[in-house]
């Protein structure tokens, strides 16, 4: 579906859910470049109502079907997630509708809350930039630990978050996580990969017991953060979370996947002060051998995530270029874990 | 020099040569001119992905066979580590497939192998896949 009728069928689903309201128009309307499950849309909205006239911002985001995640995705649980989180001190965007029908917009749909700052893109020059010197100042490495601290400290189970699953004790979050990628694999791909295969048997058999179980976001880095004002306004990418162990979020801050050439861990924050402010705010120990494993864990991750996105590119169910992209990612990635592990 | 059909002669331009062309046009010209970010990070990433193609274009047949290579010399070797029941899934299954197989039969065997066996088989089944990784990272090493 074309962008200006994505647009005119947005404005009249909102009409719908408005319906005392008059002049309804959309503006600075614009398709995201980030997201690869979903398709985003920012756009301001104005109306008329009670004789005022009103502004807001919304995001939306569309399920388009070939998702990266697969079925492993969900809208609906992103909307129960945020309508969770709202009663919480967690920093997400406020949900106000899910809608499962797909003959609207082509697909299922939620539609948040703008929230004011921007998302800069860590893996380029600029977004770099804004995050060294963001570093410099102080202020946002502070707050970027707080909000995972925050996160992590959250009464999950009085939240209501349990619905997300809870892992049983000892080694069971891990197994979970492994099985759960390793199906999107199979899914994913018609050929089994041999290295793959060696990396995905080695952390099965090396598994860690999870000391406590919280609520994990499973990809907390910056690029997921909208940053306003040298602050973290909002987390974003609400689509891994899992109750779990919070070493997980922890080994992936610590993670060399998320600061290409540079000391700042996610290109933002000194690793000793995230270790101490850590530790500080959670009355957490960080155990560094079990986020290693994790790290291992993320790398398969980020290899099965190139697996599907190619396989989607192969099997013609998307021409987004940066799904083809990833099928020469995949060596890299492989090749850290692989090293990772020995070999 | 070709001559086509109405009589012009031309220059045919070698296919790595033409694909340069095209990623310098992409990323020099294209992508700058485009404001929006969806289609300004789809020509960037058509510019990424012809450049590893570039590259695959001279390298493909030596990497397949290097890896064919690889793995035949790997099953004719495991059995001697005695593990040679591992590797009898042979004929018509893919190489690749062959393998993955072999990797998850030895950890689901290691107690019974017992740990000796079971990591010299593994030292060597790992050194295969080294090789195998070091020819995809030969074509998709990046330049970016």
């Amino acid at each position: 579906m074309a962008a200006s009728a994505i647009e005119d069928r947005i404005r009249e689903d909102l009409q719908r859910r408005l319906p005392g309201v008059r002049d309804l128009a959309l503006e600075n309307f614009v398709q995201t470049a980030g997201g690869w499950s979903h398709e985003t849309y920012i756009f301001d909205a104005s109306w008329k109502e009670d004789g005022r006239g009103v502004r807001r911002g919304f995001c939306l985001r569309k399920d388009p079907g070939v998702g990266l995640l697969r079925e492993l995705s969900s809208l609906e649980e992103q909307f129960r997630v945020l309508k969770a989180l709202e009663s919480t001190p967690a920093l997400a965007p406020k949900a106000y509708w899910y809608e499962p029908d797909a003959a609207i917009l082509g697909g299922p749909f939620l539609i948040m809350e703008k929230i004011e700052g921007d998302v800069p893109n860590p893996w380029s020059k600029a977004g770099k930039q804004v995050y060294a010197e963001a570093a410099a100042r102080g202020t946002l490495p502070r707050s970027f630990v707080e909000a995972l601290a925050t996160l992590h400290n959250l009464d999950w189970r009085a939240a209501g978050l349990d619905f997300l699953g809870v892992p049983g004790p000892g080694r069971d979050f891990a197994r979970r996580e492994i099985a759960k990628w390793e199906r999107l694999a199979r899914e994913s791909s018609a050929e089994p990969q041999p290295v793959l295969a060696e990396i995905l048997a080695w952390l099965k058999a090396n598994a860690p017991e999870a000391q406590r179980l919280a609520f994990v976001h499973g990809a907390y880095r910056t690029g997921n953060l909208i940053i306003h004002e040298d602050r973290v306004a909002a987390i974003l990418d609400w689509e891994l979370q899992v109750i779990g162990d919070p070493m997980y979020d922890v080994a992936y801050v610590l993670s060399d996947l998320n600061r290409e050439g540079t000391p700042l861990l996610s290109y933002v924050v000194d690793r000793g002060f995230f270790v101490a402010e850590y530790e500080r705010l959670t009355s957490l120990e960080i155990d560094f051998e079990v986020c290693r494993y994790y790290d291992v864990l993320y790398m398969m991750r980020t290899a099965v995530f190139w697996i599907s996105a190619s396989g989607l590119f192969a099997e013609g169910r998307s021409k987004d270029l940066r799904l083809a992209r990833t099928t020469y990612a995949l060596p890299s990635v492989l090749d850290m874990a692989a090293k990772a592990i020995g070999f | 020099m070709r001559e086509n059909v109405i009589g012009l002669r031309f220059r045919v331009i070698p296919a790595r040569r033409m694909l340069e062309e095209v990623i310098a046009s992409l990323r020099g010209v294209i992508a700058p001119a485009i404001s929006a970010p969806y289609p300004k990070t789809q020509a960037y990433m058509a510019a990424v992905i012809l450049e590893t193609l570039a590259r695959a274009i001279e390298e493909r047949s030596d990497v397949a066979e290097a890896k064919r290579r690889s793995i035949e010399r790997l099953f004719a070797e495991l059995g001697a580590l005695g593990v040679g029941a591992m590797t009898e899934a042979r004929g018509s299954v893919a190489d690749d497939e062959r393998l993955a197989k072999l990797v998850e039969s030895l950890y689901a065997d290691r107690e019974r192998l017992g740990e000796a066996r079971f990591a010299a088989a593994n030292r060597r089944v790992r050194q295969t896949l080294r090789d195998l990784l070091d020819a995809d990272l030969k074509i998709a090493a990046s330049k970016e």
